[in-house]
């Protein structure tokens, strides 16, 4: 009789599948030369590091078992995450082991990119740069901290050259020049935990915000304290920080620094706190704004906002927030200044806005990107002001609006470097690209601009062998690229490493703490996986600044707006090419591998569109067509298309899935701070075919319960009866 | 790259020491029915009559374990510590055979991959499906230490699965190694403890 081993040769036989690994002698296991006496097979060890997925700077651990890392961790000791670990970092091992990793350098040749050696790409590269002066180089990065960015500024240094722009689309610009006019500090400590409530003005905190595990872990101490935090979330689209709100309410967008001068009207007026330290403009332009106008504006029910305001002057200290939705208009300055003011009204500063920890060597504090360099880029690109740039960890080709004119301006740049781990829109628009590590095989430092209360570097260790010979390092890159111009200062590193243990051994003796030898303060380094430092704080300052209407002129015009919203997941684009990720619902909506459209019923109504129906969505600079996805959870004036998706070339798993919302943005800036106006567009919606099957996959079928009770509610109204609350 | 955490060395000296004086006792006490020791657990029936695996280095498990009288966890040492009983590391074989035998044509091929700084490509005799977890440390404990059965004698417990090695050259898969061979064993062994659960193996 055959047995199932016959079976399976059988099988292979007629080229069917067969259970391969149960053939003997098919695979082979290869043991250790002379393995590490702590190395056993199968048992996995842990090594901590740092994550690079968003700015935030985790700390992970990672399980390495017979040399490959296969999973990671939060850190518990590193001060941002507290050994916790969002979805993107879980996902950090498919960027690692990806498919469609850039494996050697690739040069331009003929139209077309072209494998080359590293002795031809860096012939090429230390010709081009040869042959280039001052600000006509410039470096394009991610927000960017520690020795990464030491040593990009040396490079910019021995370039003679001051032009590095710095870009992230998730990020907190105008907030924080906000932040530094009126309390004196550009990042401060918001101390969600300490507030009895938090009123968050769009603020996706545990989402997409520039730290999302550091305000989660903050969040879980506000609603388990004593007295349970309360939070209200007021958005033109719900968030998942909003979706986890006790009141959710929407507001009309680009009206929440009405809403917040119509709260401070109650504020002072009715519930009579002080004015105290509001310019006189500010004070007049607050009394024009009284419950029934504002109430008229933001489409916000005038009793809820009377509510809100009797509830923050109950629960104190509170804390109030404001989020991209606040800061993206051409008013966004002016509506987070009008929002802030909140706060210094109820005297929250001091109380749960707390002076951010700073780290103590400015050489290595984080640059924090916006938009604003974005949009300056495509200037100088477009101007011809730029012969060489050299480009990591941004995207700008797939994030610009098309309005920006980027392409023609990269079109322009005579040679353009991307240091890449991934065939992105950058990346193959470039002359040259040149293969970095992943960061799970690289070393780094971080300096996270937001950390709880204590200043840190995060140490980041390779976990394993790099999986592809031909990458390299980004550190050893920038390094000799260092090397080529300043070779007195830089020849004696050997590589990145030796870089970073001299650096180390550089620290002050305040910093190295009680270690004995300088080779036990790197070892206990990379065995913690952070270093602690002494903070550099400044006592904040509550004022509020003179800022002007916080609201557009012609905000009755009507129309629908556009909001590009990011998410915790595929962020501004990055992840798309991680199928774990395209994999995990959205949070809100629960589609999975695609784009969409977030519409109200009724506005779908209105303008003949049904769920799941194909429509266009234009604006003035363009179109993009999607399914509809009809939610009571955004504002009936918004159409609400998730960031992510819409690659042209990012790999298998990212192209040719679904659109991207951020090519048909206005240009429009916002007045103060420069950075682009991401929310102010005015779009028209159209329907273009009907629901297909599978046309758009969903995981959970319905929003209701259709009287099932699967979640037993109670009226607050005979909670209040029968609980006696 | 790595933090090596390791034992203090005060504490490995006296291990050692302590294994030196159990093994020693163990010996005196254990020498006149050394001979004697028969392992009771009766593995479940069926064979498989497995392929001859090509290997690089025509391994002789014969001249180790039946010439020699080397102890199966001597190579195979992380069968006690892991889920997988491991293929020694090349170091290992090099330690005697800098030595022993180097002569003979396997060494000289074994001697030619160190020196290359590689391991000979030696191919999975024995293999598991990925959805099943089975380790080889929790048998061993359950079968050879909970039990106090010599550990010199431990080769009569890996045959249960792995056959008579001790007769091999290269070894040959000899029994099923599937899942009804593995619970019928488990439904005979019920009173050592072993699981009859699903999600014991398929976890």
């Amino acid at each position: 009789m055959m047995g199932w081993g016959g079976a399976g040769t059988l099988l292979a036989g007629c080229d069917m599948p067969s259970t391969v690994t149960l053939e003997e002698g098919r695979e082979e296991v290869i043991s250790y030369l002379s393995p590490e006496e702590y190395v056993i097979p199968g048992v996995g060890v842990w090594y901590a590091s740092t994550c690079t997925q968003c700015a935030a700077g985790c700390g992970i651990h990672g399980r390495v078992r017979e040399g490959r890392v296969l999973k990671l961790e939060g850190n518990p000791v590193s001060p941002v995450n507290k050994g916790k670990l969002c979805q993107m970092g879980q996902a950090g091992v498919q960027g690692h082991y990806n498919p469609d990793r850039i494996t050697t350098p690739l040069l331009r040749s003929g139209g077309s990119l072209s494998p080359v050696s590293w002795e031809k790409a860096e012939q090429v590269l230390a010709e081009k740069l040869g042959g280039v002066k001052g600000d006509r180089f410039a470096w394009f990065t991610g927000s960017i901290s520690g020795h990464q960015l030491s040593l990009v500024s040396s490079h910019l240094d021995a370039m003679g050259s001051t032009n590095h722009f710095v870009h992230e689309v998730v990020n907190n610009s105008v907030a924080q020049s906000v932040y530094a006019d009126m309390f004196g500090d550009d990042a401060p400590r918001l101390r969600i935990d300490k507030a009895k409530m938090v009123l968050s003005f769009g603020a996706d905190f545990m989402g997409a915000s520039e730290s999302p595990l550091l305000y989660s872990g903050d969040y879980s101490r506000f609603r388990t304290a004593e007295t349970r935090g309360l939070l209200v979330q007021v958005e033109p689209k719900m968030s998942l920080t909003g979706g986890s709100a006790d009141l959710w309410m929407p507001i009309r967008p680009g009206t929440e620094g009405v809403l917040a001068l119509g709260i401070a009207n109650l504020l002072l007026n009715k519930l009579k706190m002080s004015d105290a330290g509001i310019p006189a403009d500010v004070r007049e332009m607050i009394n024009k704004y009284d419950v029934t106008s504002v109430a008229r504006i933001t489409g916000v029910a005038g009793h809820r906002i009377q509510r809100v305001a009797a509830l923050l002057q109950e629960r104190s200290p509170s804390l109030v927030l404001a989020g991209a939705t606040v800061e993206g208009h051409t008013h966004g300055y002016a509506s987070t200044a009008a929002v802030m003011m909140i706060n210094h009204i109820l005297g929250n500063v001091g109380k749960t806005i707390e002076p951010g920890a700073r780290v103590p060597f400015p050489q290595l504090a984080a640059k924090r990107g916006g938009t604003a360099d974005l949009a300056a880029f495509a200037e100088a690109a477009k101007g011809q002001q730029l012969d060489v740039v050299i480009f990591h960890g941004s995207n700008p080709a797939y994030t610009a609006p098309a309005s920006l004119g980027l392409d023609d301006g990269l079109a322009n740049i005579g040679f353009k470097v991307a240091i890449a781990q991934f065939p992105d829109e950058t990346a193959m628009a470039a002359d040259l690209v040149l293969p970095v590590a992943s960061y799970l095989e690289d070393w780094g430092t971080l300096a996270p601009a937001f950390l709880g209360g204590e200043a840190a570097l995060q140490v980041q260790q390779p976990l394993m062998e790099k999986l592809h010979a031909e990458t390299r390092g980004f550190g050893d890159i920038v390094l000799a690229l260092l090397k080529q111009r300043k070779a007195a200062d830089f020849d004696k590193f050997e590589d990145y490493y030796g870089y970073l243990r001299n650096a180390f051994a550089a620290l002050p003796a305040s910093v190295k703490g009680g270690a004995d030898s300088d080779e036990a303060f790197w070892n206990g380094a990379l065995q913690a996986g952070v270093v602690m430092l002494p903070a550099d704080t400044a006592p904040l300052r509550s004022t509020v600044v003179a800022f002007s209407e916080p609201r557009e002129a012609d905000d009755a015009a009507g129309g629908l707006m556009l909001i590009p919203s990011p998410r915790m997941g595929l962020w501004d684009g990055r992840h798309a090419n991680l199928p774990w990720l395209q994999e995990a619902p959205d949070q809100i909506s629960k589609v999975v591998w695609d784009s969409w459209a977030e519409i109200h019923p009724e506005t779908a109504q209105k303008n003949g569109i049904s769920q799941g129906d194909l429509i266009s969505v234009r604006s003035a600079h363009g179109e993009i067509r999607t399914r509809a996805v009809l939610l009571k959870s955004v504002h009936r004036d918004v159409v609400a298309v998730p960031l992510g998706q819409g690659h042209e070339v990012y790999g298998r798993y990212a192209e040719g899935i679904g659109a991207n919302p951020l090519k048909i943005i206005d240009p429009a800036r916002d007045a103060k701070t420069g950075e682009l106006a991401m929310y102010a567009t005015r779009v028209s919606i159209k329907h273009v075919a009907g629901p297909e099957q599978f046309g758009l996959v969903k995981a959970g079928g319905s929003d209701t319960q259709a009287g099932r009770k699967l979640v037993v509610t109670v009226s607050a109204k005979q909670l209040r009866r029968t609980e006696g609350a | 790259m790595a933090v090596n955490k390791r034992i203090p060395a005060r504490n490995r000296r006296r291990r050692v020491g302590l294994a030196w004086v159990l093994g020693l006792v163990a010996c005196l006490l254990a020498a006149p029915m050394a001979m004697a020791a028969k392992y009771d657990v009766v593995a479940p029936g069926g064979s498989h009559d497995g392929d001859d695996v090509e290997q690089p280095i025509e391994f002789p498990h014969n001249v180790h374990v039946k010439d020699n009288d080397i102890n199966c966890m001597y190579c195979h040492t992380y069968a006690r510590r892991s889920t997988v009983a491991g293929i020694p590391p090349t170091s290992k074989c090099m330690g005697c055979h800098k030595m022993v035998a180097t002569d003979k044509p396997r060494i000289k091929a074994l001697t030619e991959y160190w020196e290359k700084k590689e391991s000979p490509p030696w191919k999975k005799v024995s293999d598991l499906p990925d959805f099943v977890h089975f380790t080889h440390e929790k048998h061993l404990k359950t079968l050879l230490f909970d039990r106090e059965f010599p550990v010199e004698d431990v080769k009569e417990v890996c045959a249960l699965c792995h056959g008579d090695v001790e007769n091999m050259t290269v070894a040959k898969k000899v029994k099923p190694l599937n899942m009804g061979w593995c619970v019928n064993c488990h439904i005979e062994n019920k009173e050592l403890g072993a699981p009859g659960d699903c999600w014991k193996c398929h976890k």
